[in-house]
């Protein structure tokens, strides 16, 4: 059944699918032996005759206390196992360092996506300013924030590189999915979350919604570009180009 | 009280020449027994709703943008386009409805609002409810809920259309549908408040003389926990809802941020500053346990049906009781695993992880015993029996999933996909509505005096069980394959795709699964007026109930009670035939015995004679 997931090409992905699998077989084993013991008795126990009696027994407090014992440890060894996997994807003291920041803002029904730009610095952002038109909420005052990217749908990033998503939505709550990343993370509105990947093959993924937004959810689809390092810096050289076209017709628009 | 002290025999069959006017009897009835009837029929009537929902859904997700064959030109103009095709507002509306409908108005009150009502006073000895009056409003909440829910249709906007989960701030800027979908649940947690402190009040001060609380069937004890449940756990929905409601209607702002952009609803009277996810970690306080609320009559029911089938006690009885109340305490502290990706603190989801992952134990405890009540029994197939045996192994199959999702790095990937609808249909259909089956069969006898047709039962549990299957295991492979929940499209996407022939497959079974429901309808139905006079006691059974007359008239029993034994002493030694109610006195069995060993004397010395 296995077979069936998404191709995984990012770092932590592997450890996911490995405890993936391991649940699956443990459950698999748990699954034949109780339904063969129950198909068994199934078949044994029949009553053939009337008036016949069945076997007067209340219980062993032995088998109940094993039955007790046994699962627990189970089942505390696999959150104990499943913890360290957890913790190396989502706690914030165990992300690696950045060699990227992307903002990702979700909005009916489409996802925004913010790059620093060539100054590598953010243009401060304040929830007061987000509006249709500065879907991340940009103080217009902030030089730091004339040069930065934005893309609609599209998101570039380069192979091999550490990825931070500095994720949040302007409307309702979104969940920003990365099949093939293993990635998951509800962008809720009024809050930003970090999320982490870093993906190991170039290629087109795609990116999904995974939390109802309204009727259009399933059209909340985005397009995950991993391009070798190279090619990256000249899309953001390309980019930066069409920025600073824009900022050079921007003075004429402030004046008006 | 007049009412329910009078002892006048009724049912469709008595004789109808009785005092109590028509509405008294039928509608406005404080009888316990017409009461459970009520939400029975009630609750059938909703099945049939939300499963006609859930196959529009099926339809849509297996043929997307293609016209809904026969009837799909009949429909209204809000839920089709003009070729007769779901439309993707419709479609949000439908999910919404079928599983707040299924959740609220079926599995809730048939195994809480009918057993509960039907089983307890009559398991336990008592003549009606603590409080007859109490229960009437109980019920009469219910169907006004259930049609209120769906009242958006009549409403610009249509039906509520934030899932059943409606998480705000999508709730909280919807349309009147919505707000009619708070008000429906506002009230349908009164009528569980209600029920529960009824449950609660005459289990405990209305048992039979002799009858201890480790006396009790499982089924009492269930129902008895889950009350505990409810009035723990409905509050605090409760007092979510009115904040959804103020937010929604008084622009207060409980659960939104400031400045959210919401071009269809003007925002400016909405001053901000509010926490989407309080919503979550309120409504999932009380959610999570109501998860436990339809499993655990279930279970209680099954464990009855198991015992009695088996011809053998439940096995390690205060075992299952202890583990039903572990069950309870441990539900009430595992709500935030339904949150691992929400944006809570990552830390929590660790605690999260560890308590849910220890629920399973009792979990697995349950379903041990019940695998050695069966061990050496003599087991009888009947229908109800089928049914419970379905429970137990679809439950083992919900309960592994769940570790799946227990598991927080795993639950990254399968959050909010099929595999977590696959997993919630097979503890709420294969678990809940199996046991509900199971119930409804084995009760059925007491509650009309007639027996149903055993064939018919069988068809249906056959037909009902192999396309249930076939409905819900296929989803959990969309999950790994990652298709999300809720999509209106899945062909949108091109990593789902490939697996559009195993949405058909998957709608083909559940439009069997929905249309053999018909067949259980017409079992009852036509049974209920039509079937062969039942017995006092046809499963030869040990608990009280089968110790009143089929039907049981006002007042129940028809002699006085006091119990001597516990609810599950099958096959005992002691005793000439192979049950022993708890109402036979020590003295009974000698005579009984006594009895026996002379006619056995008396058969052997006229063999011996003949020879």
């Amino acid at each position: 059944m296995l077979d069936w997931l998404p191709e995984n090409v990012s770092v932590f992905g592997e450890g996911v699918d490995h405890l993936f699998s391991l649940i699956y077989y443990i459950s698999i084993a748990i699954f034949v032996i109780v339904n063969a013991i129950y198909i068994a008795f199934i078949i044994r126990y029949r009553r053939k005759r009337k008036g016949e009696k069945a076997y007067h027994y209340h219980g062993n407090n032995l088998l109940e206390f094993s039955w007790t014992a046994l699962p627990f440890a189970l089942f505390l060894f696999l959150a104990f196992y499943s913890d360290g996997i957890w913790e190396d994807i989502k706690y914030a003291d165990k992300t690696p360092n950045p060699d990227l920041v992307v903002e990702v803002m979700g909005q009916t029904y489409l996802w925004h996506f913010r790059y620093p730009g060539s100054d590598g610095i953010f243009g401060r952002r304040d929830i007061k300013f987000i509006s249709t038109t500065n879907p991340f909420g940009v103080d217009p005052e902030d030089p730091n924030g004339k040069d930065d990217l934005t893309t609609i749908n599209s998101m570039t990033i380069p192979v091999n590189k550490t990825v931070l998503v500095r994720l949040s939505s302007m409307d309702v709550i979104h969940s920003f999915f990365l099949p093939n990343m293993r990635v998951k993370q509800d962008a809720v509105p009024g809050q930003w979350v970090d999320v982490w990947f870093n993906s190991t093959k170039t290629g087109e993924y795609e990116i999904a919604c995974a939390e109802l937004c309204g009727s259009g959810h399933y059209l909340m689809r985005a397009v995950l570009d991993v391009q070798a390092q190279k090619d990256f810096d000249t899309w953001v050289d390309e980019q930066y180009s069409n920025v600073l076209a824009s900022l050079a017709a921007a003075p004429a628009q402030t004046n008006e | 009280m007049e009412a329910a002290l009078s002892t006048e025999q009724h049912g469709h069959a008595g004789s109808h020449g009785h005092s109590e006017s028509f509405l008294r009897h039928y509608i406005f009835s404080t009888d316990h027994k017409m009461i459970a009837k009520q939400f029975m029929v009630t609750a059938i009537i909703f099945l049939f709703i939300g499963g006609a929902f859930a196959l529009f859904i099926r339809w849509q997700l297996a043929y997307p943008g293609e016209p809904i064959p026969l009837i799909g030109k009949l429909l209204p103009s809000t839920w089709v386009n003009e070729a007769g095709a779901v439309t993707a507002e419709w479609y949000t509306q439908l999910l919404t409805m079928h599983g707040s409908i299924m959740i609220f108005a079926v599995i809730i009150p048939l195994l809480v609002g009918t057993f509960g009502n039907f089983a307890i006073p009559l398991m336990i000895g008592a003549d009606d409810m603590a409080f007859p009056f109490l229960n009437m409003v109980s019920f009469w909440l219910f169907p006004v809920a259930g049609v209120l829910m769906m009242g958006g249709f009549f409403m610009e906007g249509g039906m509520a259309a934030a899932g059943w989960t409606a998480y705000p701030p999508l709730s909280a800027i919807a349309s009147y549908g919505q707000t009619l979908w708070i008000v429906a649940l506002f009230l349908i947690g009164f009528s569980s408040i209600l029920g529960a402190v009824n449950y609660i009040t005459t289990v405990l001060n209305m048992r039979a003389p002799g009858m201890k609380m480790f006396d009790l069937p499982m089924t009492v004890w269930a129902v008895f926990i889950t009350a505990i449940i409810i009035t723990i756990g409905t509050p605090v929905l409760a007092s979510a809802l009115a904040m959804l409601f103020m937010d929604n209607f008084l622009h207060t702002s409980f659960f939104q941020p400031e400045n959210l952009i919401v071009p269809t609803r003007d925002m400016s009277r909405t001053a901000g500053g509010g926490q989407p996810l309080l919503w979550q970690h309120l409504f999932w306080f009380y959610s999570h346990p109501a998860v436990y609320i339809m499993i655990l009559p279930g279970m209680g029911v099954v464990s009855d049906v198991l015992s009695t089938f088996s011809r053998k006690p439940l096995y390690g009885y205060k075992a299952m009781v202890f583990a039903i109340i572990a069950i309870a305490f441990l539900g009430i502290i595992v709500w935030g695993h339904h949150m691992f990706q929400s944006g809570m603190n990552p830390l929590l989801g660790t605690t999260f992880m560890v308590s849910t992952m220890v629920i399973a134990v009792p979990s697995a405890i349950k379903t041990f015993n019940w695998l050695g009540t069966m061990w050496r029994g003599k087991m009888e197939f009947t229908t109800p029996m089928l049914n419970a045996v379905a429970f137990v192994s679809m439950f083992v199959i919900g309960g592994l999933s769940g570790i799946f999702m227990a598991s927080t790095p795993v639950d990254v990937f399968i959050h909010d996909t099929y595999f977590i609808v696959g997993h919630i249909h097979y503890v709420l259909f294969g678990g809940s509505l199996f046991a509900v089956f199971a119930g409804l069969f084995y009760w059925f006898p007491k509650m009309t005096g007639r027996m149903y047709d055993e064939r018919l039962g069988k068809w249906h549990f056959w037909i009902t069980f192999i396309t249930f299957n076939g409905t819900f295991f296929p989803m959990h492979i969309l999950g790994v394959g990652g298709m999300m929940r809720r999509i209106f499209d899945p062909t949108v996407y091109d990593f789902l795709k490939p697996f559009q022939p195993m949405n058909e497959f998957i709608t083909i079974n559940a439009m069997i699964l929905g249309f053999a429901q018909f067949l259980l309808v017409y079992n009852l139905g036509y049974s209920w007026f039509r079937g062969r006079k039942a017995k006092r006691n046809p499963w030869r059974a040990n608990t009280l109930e089968w110790q009143a007359p089929s039907p049981p008239p006002h007042g129940n029993f028809d002699r006085p009670l006091h119990v001597y034994h516990g609810p599950y002493e099958y096959s005992s030694p002691l005793t000439v035939q192979d049950y022993l109610p708890q109402t036979t006195s020590p003295e009974e069995i000698e005579e009984q015995r006594r009895h026996h060993e002379t006619r056995l004397k008396q058969k052997n010395e006229a063999t011996a004679h003949q020879e």
